[in-house]
């Protein structure tokens, strides 16, 4: 059950690309950097006197099992996007426990953003979001290579111009 | 239809709707032109602008008076060199004093910018306006982008005969430009001429002949504020709340019911007032909306700038037949700011029956038919996701719309041209998975109506959602909702590129 994955129930007979598992690095990396605030404060609750030990304990298993849980829901997560460019539209597909697919015809699209953080940078990783006048539209294709993202904008942004329409 | 038709009601309404409200002063004086060959707004717009301060202060006094900040007052009527009057006058003396003080530092500035404003029309046919006291600002306006020109007068104009033109242009944000103040007759003849070139007619073109199609009476609207579940249900508490304090001669309770009383009657109150007298009438240009006791205003809504409408129906509704409609026009309700004002701006219609509601919308969107749709419904067990609106939850759809239903207290009929599709969406949620459902979600332009088909069978979601996005590709190519009066683009060949 776990494997089956949105777009595979979708349409089948559309070229799925997946996106690079170096995301699943990078996400993991930024999930250790907020870690580190909590275990801190978990530290100092063992340090002050006065608390009854069983509450920083009570708080530090806690801390654990989402750590362990984010850890594991990071690598399905990222498994789970993936993208297809159809003729006339882009499919982006994602989600685990919220699963969803976004269709965006090429002519809708108003803009293409290209963005990747330090850690994505470090890593070689780089964001695509496309955006359209509806704000809901939530179309963003996460982890792709540098080279990959860029020619994935520069193909969408040659058919949005073929195939604009206005509002 | 009944209650729109006295004796003759479209010559009385006629010469309503473009009427002169003003309450007194009507000042002489047309478009100045500076010697850029540029226009000018009316000179008399520095005092509108002051004397707008008025209202505000003496609002600002009353919630003083009221909210018992006494000190304040006490203070004020301690000033010594008012000391001839009595105290309370001394008090609105002193406040009076500080308005026309404020009203002069308002003058003094909005002189400087009266100077500083200037528009015209450049060679490209744009509209440009120049303004900015400090820092220079030149917007253009493209008229391709226009969504809606709009005159309307607030309550300090009305005093002078004056009147704000604005004009919602599609965008981001600051999509809206006013010009503020020209005589009513200046204002509606730069709609005129925006329109016209916005339609891609020659500016010249005359402006089209108005026929009014509906009214909202009075009563039927008042009425209608009332038989709203959150109104009652806060009246019933009210009541409730008095004749507790009454029995049990615990006082405390006025203050609590003072808040349940109050707030409802707020809000009917300012919707009643806003909406008073709100005409529908038919142009060529778009359907005009009028509407307003104190402040009137006239919004335009061009054919085929119209994204979605919503028809709302409150549970007390049902009864009378009453609907309102809502719509969502792009660029309107975009901006941040006062998003209270937003949703009812994109209002067709506060109050109708279903027939005059589906006339009017016949006529901002000609095409649109939800009568005549296929629908498929939520299965039965969406009960279990959806326990009270499960059965009405559907989709529709034809050749050239998409509906949705939802709702089961307050019922929603949302529906679009299959042309205005931006993006479509599949999503399901852990507890549809469990049950074999999910979403389909339509996205439109930011406005009031949300386009989603809840719980459906997830089969059903998965073929509309792909059906939806063939169907929104073949639509736009027949579109021709730019420059919709210009007889070129009408043949339904020529796709819509003009805004590049």
């Amino acid at each position: 059950m776990a494997a089956m994955s949105t777009e595979a129930a979708f349409t089948s007979s559309d070229e799925w690309v997946r996106v690079s598992p170096k995301l699943v690095t990078a996400r993991r990396i930024s999930l250790a950097l907020t870690t580190l605030p909590v275990i801190a404060v978990v530290v100092v609750l063992f340090i002050i006197p006065g608390i009854v030990v069983a509450v920083p304990i009570a708080v530090s298993v806690v801390v654990v099992i989402a750590f362990v849980w984010s850890w594991w829901l990071i690598g399905r997560r990222v498994r789970s996007y993936a993208y297809s460019e159809r003729s006339d539209d882009l499919l982006v597909s994602s989600g685990i426990l919220f699963r969803r697919l976004v269709i965006v015809p090429y002519g809708r699209m108003q803009l293409v953003d290209v963005k990747a953080g330090p850690i994505d940078r470090a890593l070689g990783v780089t964001t695509v979001q496309l955006h359209t006048a509806a704000a809901t539209t939530d179309a963003t294709i996460p982890g792709l290579e540098p080279d990959v993202a860029a020619d994935l904008r520069d193909r969408l942004a040659q058919r949005g111009e073929t195939r604009s329409a206005g509002l | 239809m009944s209650e729109s038709s006295p004796d003759s009601p479209n010559q009385r309404l006629t010469s309503a709707i473009g009427d002169d409200l003003g309450l007194g002063i009507a000042l002489p004086g047309s478009l100045l032109i500076d010697s850029n060959g540029h226009r000018k707004v009316h000179p008399i717009s520095p005092l509108v602008h002051a004397v707008a301060v008025f209202p505000a202060m003496g609002g600002l006094a009353i919630a003083l008076g009221v909210s018992g900040w006494a000190s304040i007052i006490e203070r004020l009527e301690a000033l010594t060199f008012l000391a001839f009057l009595p105290p309370i006058l001394n008090a609105i003396a002193a406040i009076a004093l500080l308005a026309l003080g404020l009203s002069i530092v308002v003058a003094a500035y909005q002189y400087l910018a009266w100077r500083a404003l200037s528009f015209w029309i450049d060679d490209d046919g744009d509209l440009r306006i120049q303004s900015g006291v400090i820092t220079r600002n030149l917007r253009r306006v493209q008229l391709s982008r226009i969504q809606a020109v709009d005159v309307t007068q607030p309550f300090a104009a009305r005093l002078f005969s004056m009147a704000v033109v604005v004009v919602e242009v599609a965008g981001q944000s600051d999509s809206r430009v006013q010009l503020k103040f020209l005589t009513l007759a200046d204002a509606r003849e730069i709609r005129r001429e925006v329109l016209a070139r916005a339609a891609g007619l020659s500016g010249d073109t005359q402006e089209a002949p108005q026929e009014i199609v509906t009214t909202v009476p009075a009563k039927r609207l008042a009425l209608s504020l009332i038989l709203r579940l959150s109104t009652l249900g806060l009246l019933l508490a009210t009541g409730l709340i008095l004749a507790f304090s009454y029995l049990s001669e615990g006082w405390g309770g006025i203050a609590i019911a003072a808040v349940t009383g109050g707030v409802p009657l707020i809000l009917v109150l300012s919707e009643f007032v806003r909406f008073y007298g709100f005409t529908v009438a038919d142009s060529p240009d778009g359907l005009r909306l009028k509407y307003g006791l104190l402040r009137t205003e006239s919004r335009t809504v061009p054919p085929g700038r119209v994204q979605a409408i919503d028809f709302v129906e409150p549970f007390l509704w049902r009864r009378p037949g009453w609907t309102r409609v809502r719509v969502t026009i792009a660029g309107v309700g975009t901006e941040t700011t006062s998003s209270n004002n937003q949703q009812q701006e994109t209002l067709l219609l506060p109050v109708a029956t279903m027939a005059q509601a589906k006339d009017i919308v016949s006529r901002v969107l000609p095409d649109l038919d939800t009568s005549t749709l296929t629908w498929v419904h939520a299965p039965r067990r969406a009960w279990k996701r959806s326990w009270i609106q499960w059965s009405n939850l559907a989709a529709g759809w034809d050749h050239h719309t998409f509906a949705i239903r939802r709702g089961r207290i307050t019922r929603h009929l949302c529906a679009l041209p299959h042309a205005r599709t931006q993006s479509v969406r599949w999503t399901q949620g852990p507890w549809e998975r469990a049950l074999n459902l999910a979403s389909m979600h339509v996205d439109i332009t930011p406005g009031p109506v949300t386009v989603s088909a809840l719980h459906l069978d997830s089969e059903d979601a998965r073929t509309l959602a792909l059906t939806q996005a063939d169907a929104a590709r073949h639509g736009r190519r027949l579109d021709r909702s730019l420059h919709w009066a210009d007889p070129v683009n009408c043949d339904g060949n020529s796709p819509s590129n003009e805004d590049r």
